[in-house]
């Protein structure tokens, strides 16, 4: 026989539906979205595992100062260092040789000359010759006549040949002690001999590209900088969203995610580098899913950069400088994480020692799983699911315990029939698995339905999220077994074992305590004091206490919805905030970086714009943990930190004189980030190779713009061993128009600073005003379905209160007062907790990006956060209130059914 | 109906502790036989309830034993406990503690669930007259018949013995007079012991056996040799 009690499911579903109903939506959102996320995660996921495959992703790249040589590609890709201290040997005595080589046939001449010279000299004398002109003549007619001979026989004296043999040898022994003290160093710096070095077989792939300027629309004005790479390329290549790639010199592919922002369309017109282009094709470039336009940047910028393909004819005839970069492929795949870093670490040893020995430069080196543009996308996809996974059993924990303070009221109320059934012969077990079905059932019909539509819309819904911020290729669905486990199984076992903890203390109670009501477990020896208030505040203070499991479960869901709140209001406000000081975050407005101070003539780089100011700049590293957060965000090495060295009474940078030797000042940014003060010790290091340098903070910048650290010129010049007159750049008010565009290496603007912001803004602006709304209505459930419990717990006293001659609105502010005190309290404290706590998760997610902006929430968002809280009470109170009225008067006199 | 089925030793059992120390038990002994109708009448406080609550293995006493067709509770398990209550009792209380959201046909078969062998949900009805009400929820039901719900649930069980606690005393006259009759037919129709626990004096004539308790220990331990009916019941 099937247990009867199975039938007060569907009966207490029925009658309590809007209860239910309430928290059903609630878990079908909550698993529907988790499940969407995951699903949509897997798909996109597998569209860009399978992208790697088929597209050739890179296992790294790097960009050499001029074309390598195919000995240099072949000597590369052999993946073994180059014997870097023969290179210098022979290239040592090579011109030791030509200098001493060139001292004895100097000497050699200079010494028969002179032999030649005296003996015609003691010759005229002897003749009695003291013309001069006649002397000199004939001394010329000497050396003409015998100076070959005479040299010729100097050579094949035994003194010649020993002196030069000694010459040799000194000469030689002096490379090999430079070149042994050198190699000493240069061995030490790159770790080159550390034994550990094994060679790495690569293929090594040409990937040239040009930064060329673009015009979307034609009007003169440049809107993006694109990178344009040829559309014969064998490595890193693009799957189209849309259209083709380039036949003809007329036509273009450009990224999707950048031309849905500029609102460019196939088909139409867009200026590259002053050339017109017809876009046949949207693209996404395995290697650019985000667009980084450089490693180190904070957030990639989707309006401001593009990537491109032309064909290679079209290539050759644009006319920005060409970076020589080259992708490489490992022969044998790194196994795990720790061996890739040890491969690329190899690899770049080779790369090092054998760009040097062709006399070639290394400009940049990026092993791809460093790299954000193709590591970003899929790690913040991932952060996401699991973001949103702990959110969603957060919430579910709640309804786990909203429920079981639902069933342990339940029970309190059934406590007769409990007893009853007990005394009858039920056990524990039956009752406890009774009292279980229904949470286990309303999550199950809550994963069923919300993975039904996790599969369907809000796969979409997750899907386009990606879309809109990333440049993902096409996706197709993929079935997700993890989403089944943590959308179902996992808030099952929440569910179950929250509920089963509860039910079975509850539970624990024997029958006859149950038939007597006799349900709490510690009786209080005294009646607790309160303090002598008003007949109606002790009664209050008397409600409060007597709900204070429901009270803890209203305090925890309060908490945790302002905590999501300051999310919610403050990420938008940060950005605001951000993107409104762009301007103030800029030293000029515009700020060239050189490719060096003297152009392709030796001529230093000069510019007639009179609001230009020279400064120098270089880039080193400040270390930094990089136990991540999340793998993949950020350049994921160290720090990186501009080094300014500022022109004395700079019109820029608001820098005091006087500063010490060795002393920097900070950028507000780089303080806040890493928590610096005057007078600590910074320690930077050059990236590829092992020099450091040791400041001490002399004080702050006010600049937020970015991690920086600043000193005079001169000062500059000398730590960084460059030459007196020696700078990298040009901070002007207004645009520099007279120097050649080859000599620019890039130009900063405010906008490159607010790219930042908008990006963010783009990719998250949708979201989070749809959370901010989302968490109201969420508050107002949580409170709805705790107010409800309270009022329900209460039904008996109010029924009696309302006999005794209560009016309804006594009745009500007796019962609503206490809850609206413990929601405006808990707003308040969620509030500052929330808000201290997002300060400080800021801080900690900015130490795994590059580059900082702090957190900030306006004072009408601070207001608004709690407001809005309380406004979704307000309406649950106006319900409360009704639902106040609506208890008859018999309830207190009824049967205890 | 000749041997002891319930036998009762020695039982004392106290609250509190102290000056605040109340024996409500102070060393009780009877027998019950199998089949008999067994009234424990006494006032107020005389200790009947909790005397029934130590039978049906919900309460426990401070010393003596009760044991059940040779069977001792003190040496049974909270499990075994269980199961005794589960197999051999049926519990009518004076409120009629029914579950609210099942019909009176499903409240009947929560009794009938409990055991393994159970009597005829559909039967039980009938004997108890709600056949016409079968398919109403508590709450549509007069006290009397809620009632006859109540001990439905415990009958249907066919429990060796039925502990029925004041089960007339939310009850008026005629309605009582209804339920009492219904006890009866149920001890005569299927056999069951009945214990019932009544401040009722009147109540004593219609038992086999009267166990007559005040301040906690058996006054009176009479058999009747004749029985008066239920609907003969005056008072």
């Amino acid at each position: 026989m099937r247990n009867p009690l199975i039938r007060r499911i569907p009966r207490e579903l029925a009658s309590d539906w809007h209860k239910y109903l309430v928290i059903i939506v609630f878990m079908v959102l909550m698993i529907g979205l988790v499940s969407g996320m995951y699903v949509g995660h897997d798909s996109m996921l597998a569209s860009i595992e399978k992208g790697k495959e088929e597209l050739k992703l890179e296992d790294g790249s790097f960009e050499l100062s001029q074309k390598a040589s195919p000995e240099l590609l072949a000597d590369i890709s052999t993946g073994k260092m180059a014997d870097v201290r023969q290179y210098f040997l022979d290239k040592g005595m090579e011109e030791a040789d030509a200098e001493v080589s060139e001292a004895i046939d100097k000497e050699l001449d200079e010494q028969v000359r002179t032999a030649i010279e005296e003996g015609v000299r003691a010759q005229c004398e002897a003749y009695g010759i003291t013309d001069e002109d006649m002397i000199l003549a004939q001394i010329d007619e000497a050396v003409d006549e015998n100076y070959e001979s005479a040299i010729k026989e100097a050579r094949e004296s035994d003194e010649f040949i020993s002196a030069s043999e000694e010459a040799y040898k000194k000469a030689h022994d002096a490379v090999t002690e430079a070149v042994d003290d050198e190699w000493d160093e240069i061995s030490e710096e790159y770790g080159l001999d550390d034994g550990k070095f094994k060679p790495v077989r690569v293929s090594v792939y040409e990937d040239f590209y040009r930064d060329e300027s673009e015009d979307a629309d034609s009007d003169g004005t440049q809107d993006a900088t694109i990178r344009v790479f040829r559309s014969d390329t064998l490595i890193d290549q693009a799957s189209f969203n849309e259209g083709r790639a380039p036949k003809t010199g007329s036509e273009i592919a450009i990224d999707r995610m950048h031309a849905d922002n500029l609102g460019i369309r196939m088909g139409d017109a867009i200026t590259v580098g002053g050339k017109e282009f017809t876009v046949v094709g949207l693209l996404s470039y395995v290697h650019y899913l985000t667009l980084h336009e450089s490693n180190t940047d904070l957030m990639f910028d989707a309006f401001g950069f593009d990537v491109g393909m032309v064909t290679p004819e079209a290539f050759d005839l644009l006319r920005a400088r060409i970076h020589y970069n080259y992708a490489f492929v490992y022969e044998n795949e790194p196994a795990d994480k720790i061996e890739q870093a040890d491969t690329s670490e190899n690899f770049l040893k080779a790369l090092i020692t054998q760009t040097l020995v062709y006399d070639n430069e290394i400009k940049s080196y990026l092993p791809e799983y460093l790299r954000q543009a193709s590591n970003f996308a899929p790690s913040d996809i991932e952060g996401d699911s699991s973001a949103t996974s702990i959110l969603c059993y957060i919430l579910i924990a709640v309804i786990a315990f909203i429920f079981a303070i639902t069933i342990s009221n339940t029970i309190d109320k059934e406590s007769s029939v409990i007893g009853t059934l007990r005394a009858s012969g039920y056990s524990k077990r039956e009752l406890a698995v009774h009292y279980m079905s229904m949470p286990v059932v309303v999550t199950l019909i809550g994963a069923v339905i919300g993975n039904a539509l996790g599969y369907t819309a809000f796969r979409g819904v997750a899907v386009s999220l990606y879309y809109e911020s990333y440049s993902l290729p096409a996706c197709h669905l993929v079935w997700s077994p993890t989403a089944l486990v943590k959308t179902t199984v996992i808030p099952l076992v929440l569910m179950f074992f929250i509920n089963l903890f509860v039910i079975v203390r509850k539970l624990q109670l024997s029958p006859l305590q149950f038939l007597r009501h006799d349900l709490s477990k510690t009786r209080h020896s005294r009646a607790r004091r309160i303090p002598a208030w008003s007949f109606l505040g002790r009664f209050r203070l008397r409600i409060m206490f007597q709900n204070m499991p429901n009270y803890v479960v209203l305090i925890f869901g309060v908490i945790f919805i302002e905590l999501m709140m300051c999310f919610a209001f403050g990420l938008p406000d940060s950005l605001d905030h951000y993107g409104s000081r762009a301007p103030e975050m800029i030293f000029a407005d515009y700020q060239y970086m050189l490719m060096g101070y003297k152009d392709s003539d030796g001529d230093v780089i000069e510019t007639s714009e009179s609001s230009a100011e020279r400064f120098s700049a270089k880039t080193l590293l400040y270390p930094k943990e990089t136990g991540s957060l999340r793998s993949g965000m950020g350049s994921g090495s160290d720090e990186s930190v501009t080094v300014y060295g500022i022109s004395p009474d700079s019109s820029y940078v608001d820098m005091p004189a006087g500063l010490p030797e060795k002393n920097v000042y900070l950028s507000s940014a780089f303080i806040e980030k890493f928590g610096l003060a005057p007078g600590d010790t910074i320690t930077l290091h050059e990236e590829y190779e092992n020099k450091t340098y040791e400041f001490t903070v002399y004080g702050t910048i006010d600049y937020e713009g970015g991690i920086a650290a600043f000193m005079d010129r001169d000062s500059f010049n000398t730590v960084f061993d460059r030459k007196p007159d020696e700078f990298s750049g040009y901070f002007s008010q207004n645009e520099i128009t007279d120097i050649d565009e080859q000599d620019i290496a890039a130009v900063i603007t405010a906008d490159d600073i607010s790219k930042v912001t908008s990006q963010l803004d783009h990719s998250l602006g949708g979201i989070i005003n749809v959370m901010k709304y989302v968490l109201i209505v969420l508050a107002a459930a949580l409170i709805y379905l705790l107010a409800k419990i309270i009022i329900e717990r209460n039904e008996r006293s109010i029924s009696m209160v309302k006999i005794l001659g209560f009016k309804n609105t006594e009745i009500g502010s007796l019962y609503i007062i206490p809850t609206a005190i413990v929601v405006v309290v808990c707003a308040i404290a969620g509030f500052a907790a929330g808000y201290f706590l997002m300060i400080e998760v800021f801080k900690v997610f900015m130490l795994q990006m590059d580059g900082y902006f702090a957190y900030y929430m306006s004072p009408a968002s601070m207001i608004l956060s709690v407001v809005y809280l309380l406004l979704g009470y307000l309406v649950v109170s106006v319900v409360d209130y009704i639902r106040i009225r609506r208890i008859p008067l018999n309830e207190a006199l009824g049967n205890v059914e | 109906m000749n041997e002891s089925f319930l036998e009762i030793r020695g039982l004392k059992k106290s609250f509190g502790s102290g000056e605040a120390k109340q024996e409500v038990l102070r060393g009780m002994d009877f027998t019950v036989k199998k089949g008999e109708f067994c009234v424990l009448l006494g006032p107020s406080g005389s200790g009947k309830s909790t005397l029934l609550n130590i039978i049906g293995g919900i309460d426990t006493p401070d010393s003596g034993y009760v044991s059940i067709g040779g069977d001792r509770l003190e040496d049974m398990s909270e499990k075994q406990l269980t199961l005794y209550r589960r197999k051999h009792l049926g519990y009518v209380f004076q409120m009629y503690n029914l579950i609210p959201n099942l019909n009176v046909k499903e409240n009947i078969e929560v009794g009938a669930y409990l055991s393994d062998d159970p009597l005829d949900v559909e039967e039980v009805i009938t004997t108890l007259g709600l056949q016409d009400h079968k398919y109403k929820y508590p709450n549509q039901l007069s006290g009397g018949q809620q009632q006859r719900v109540s001990i439905g649930r415990a009958v249907v069980k066919n429990p060796d013995i039925l502990m029925c606690d004041e089960p007339t005393g939310a009850l008026d006259y005629k309605t009582s007079k209804e339920i009492l009759a219904l006890i009866e037919d149920c001890n005569s129709k299927y056999g069951s012991t009945v214990i019932m626990v009544t401040h009722n004096e009147a109540i004593r004539y219609m038992a086999d056996h009267v166990i007559k308790l005040r301040d906690g220990v058996v006054r009176h331990n009479d058999i009747n040799e004749v029985k008066t009916p239920a609907s003969e019941l005056d008072w």
